[in-house]
């Protein structure tokens, strides 16, 4: 036995036995919608939508199959509150629910209409997630390329808590039998080393371990100088990752240079005086070239702007020479080649 | 306004330093003289966040070396976490790495750019020494020193007697460092012995596993025969699951192998491995993880020269009633 009850859309249908059971076919919602512009009839005029609810009864009791129409209700909802009624006329015109209607096993309908959903849905989430991770632009793209510290990120500022003992996060209880680290409670257990322990464990460690710090480090195969106690000599292979017995350095001294507290480094002075040293080399080879060589020929054929190896007297001199008659009376030449010199002087 | 608040009662309770102290370090009244030479109030005292700070002990610079014997314990991962947190305190920390053939430090601390010049160019005369120094732009009381570039050979003839120069020059500078970290490669090679010449005192890092624990008993070994006996240890990766389910040796078991003071008990934290990927030393991490605030705990007992009296323990869960499932 079934009873169905409709009041103004509310379908109730409630089973009375577990033996009975509705059809799969006997609920049917049909309605008419049409979408097409000349024919659209949604929310104007008199809709012609028609509820139709059967439900059957099937009993199984006495062997054959028993179907029987217990009750048919058709309603057209055709008045103004049809708000339900295009509820389910748009859920009727769905494909799906077309679908639904069409085929012999509506269970099986349901059943891969909503089995194809959510293949659907997952491959949508899938392919979103796979396009969010190759999307370019976030924040890692700036760590990658070096503009923003990565150290940095969630961290807003150096953390400055009260006290690794007792803070938020750290609880000793009153009676110090317990304490609370971040959100854990621990029991604490009382240390029971005592001092005549640890003076016998160094007595232990003492007899066990003789050893003494090796002073002498020799590679392999150099002879043990005399003077020197077996025990302190390290022995150091020649092929030693990062040890070696070679020092490029005198011992003071590299003593001097940790000790230095400011000035140029040892080695960089040392450099430096050494490249001076060549430079000037360098250069007084070059005045006895200059010397061999007539400078007066070697200015002629020059470029009157390119001739600074003109002495800076001589240049003084003229600039002398020409001053009470006033700029203006300078050779051409003269002026160009006054201009190129204060141009060199700024630059430098 | 904490900070405030009990600075003004440190100044005017001369009782509260003696017990804040008294619960941390085994000399209160050494700690109560230090305490009454640092009262001086001053303007920069108030803006300070800290409700109290650690009271340093000892002589400075302390040069304290980080060891173990066996490699892959947490050497290098303690001295960057053990001195950025002792330059967050407030004192200044030169972090040296001494792993002349395998160093990591400048990768730790993510300054691994920034080293131009190591301690094998001081010798050599190619650069000063605070030149070698490099500064962390995070904490500037902060500063590493690399010995050598990794395809550079350490001449063996004066290795030891260099980092004696470079403590002896650090400590006649214009601001003397308050510690001086040396990372200890592993082993007892002599990039071991170079390491620790200098030192004062000597951290061993171990892990609860009998490997480390033998070669951490070597060291201790060769340490105390070198004269260095404030030896203290930090236990590393512990699991305290593992320890509650006997699958793991608890820390009081490796401090009866050993019979060494405890200086930090560090828990394994897969958060250490993500703070090595991005350079950034585990304790400055926001919100702080439980590896982070073991370290912090480990540098405030450095400072104090003090150490653990009493260690956690997981305990089992509680049974669940019956009435738990309803939310009872």
């Amino acid at each position: 036995m079934a009873s169905t009850s409709v009041t103004s859309g509310l379908l109730r249908l409630r089973a009375l036995s577990p033996n009975h059971r509705i059809g799969g076919r006997v609920v049917k919602i049909r309605g008419k919608l049409r979408f097409g512009c000349p024919n659209l009839k949604w929310g104007g005029g008199r809709s012609k939508l028609r509820f139709c609810v059967r439900a059957v009864e099937v009993s199984e009791g006495s062997g054959g199959k028993r179907e029987k129409n217990a009750e048919e209700v058709e309603r057209g909802v055709a008045d103004g509150g049809g708000e339900i009624a295009r509820f389910m006329g748009a859920i009727s015109a769905l494909p799906a629910v077309r679908l639904m209607k069409k085929s012999v096993s509506n269970n099986f309908a349901i059943g891969a209409f909503f089995a194809i959903l959510i293949v659907v849905v997952a491959v949508r989430e899938i392919a979103g997630k796979k396009q969010r991770y190759e999307q370019h632009g976030s924040v890692a793209d700036l760590v990658k390329r070096g503009q923003i510290r990565s150290d940095r990120r969630s961290i807003s500022g150096p953390l400055k808590y009260d006290d690794p003992f007792n803070n938020p996060l750290v609880k000793v209880s009153k009676s110090n039998s317990t304490v609370e680290m971040c959100g854990k409670v621990y029991r604490l257990a009382p240390v029971t080393l005592t001092e005549e322990e640890q003076s016998v464990h160094q007595k232990r460690r003492s007899r066990a371990y003789q050893w003494k710090r090796p002073t002498v480090f020799l590679k392999e195969g150099d002879p043990v100088p005399p003077d020197v106690d077996p025990d302190t000599i390290r022995w150091i292979p020649a092929n030693h990752p990062f040890a070696t017995t070679a020092t490029e350095i005198d011992e003071d001294l590299a003593q001097n240079n940790v000790y230095q507290k400011e000035g140029i480094p040892f080695r960089i002075k040392a450099e430096h005086e050494a490249l001076q040293r060549k430079l000037e080399a360098l250069q007084n080879e070059q005045k006895l070239n200059k010397i061999a060589i007539d400078p007066n020929n070697v200015r002629e054929f020059e470029r009157p702007f390119k001739s600074f190896s003109k002495p800076q007297e001589q240049v003084d001199r003229n600039l002398s020479s020409n001053q009470p008659n006033g700029v203006a009376k300078a050779p051409e030449s003269e002026r160009v080649l006054d201009l190129a010199e204060n141009s060199s002087a700024a630059d430098e | 306004m904490t900070s405030l608040h009990l600075l003004h009662l440190s100044r005017n309770a001369p009782s509260s330093p003696y017990l804040l102290s008294s619960f941390f370090s085994p000399f209160p009244l050494k700690t109560l003289n230090l305490k009454s030479k640092h009262t001086s109030p001053g303007p920069a005292l108030c803006v300070l966040q800290w409700n109290r700070k650690p009271e340093l002990a000892g002589p400075t610079p302390r040069v304290a070396v980080i060891t173990s014997g066996k490699g892959g314990v947490g050497k290098t991962t303690t001295t960057a976490n053990i001195g950025l947190s002792l330059a967050r305190l407030g004192f200044s920390v030169i972090a040296v790495d001494a792993d002349v053939g395998l160093r990591n430090l400048d990768l730790l601390l993510g300054l691994e750019n920034r080293v131009n010049y190591t301690a094998i160019d001081v010798l050599n005369g190619d650069c000063r020494l605070d030149q070698a120094l490099v500064r962390d732009k995070r904490w500037s009381n902060f500063q590493l020193l690399c010995i050598s570039k990794p395809r550079s050979k350490l001449p063996l003839g004066f290795g030891g007697k260099a980092l004696i120069w470079i403590v002896d020059s650090l400590k006649s500078g214009p601001s003397t460092p308050d510690f001086i970290l040396i990372d200890c490669p592993a082993g007892i090679d002599a990039g071991f012995i170079t390491a620790i010449t200098p030192a004062n005192e000597a951290i061993l890092v171990t892990t609860p596993d009998i490997t480390a624990l033998r070669d951490a008993d070597r060291v201790t070994g060769l340490l105390e025969c070198d004269g260095i006996k404030d030896i203290k240890m930090i236990v590393n990766r512990v699991r305290t699951d593992l320890i509650r389910g006997e699958d793991m040796m608890s820390v009081l078991d490796v401090q009866e192998m050993l019979g060494l003071a405890l200086l930090g008990v560090i828990p394994e934290d897969a958060e250490v491995i993500r703070s090595t990927n991005r350079g950034y030393p585990l304790v400055l991490n926001k919100p702080p993880t439980l590896a982070g605030l073991a370290f912090e705990q480990a540098a405030w007992r450095l400072v104090e020269q003090d150490s653990m009296k009493a260690v956690m323990i997981e305990e089992a869960p509680k049974k669940r009633g019956f009435f738990s499932f309803f939310g009872g």
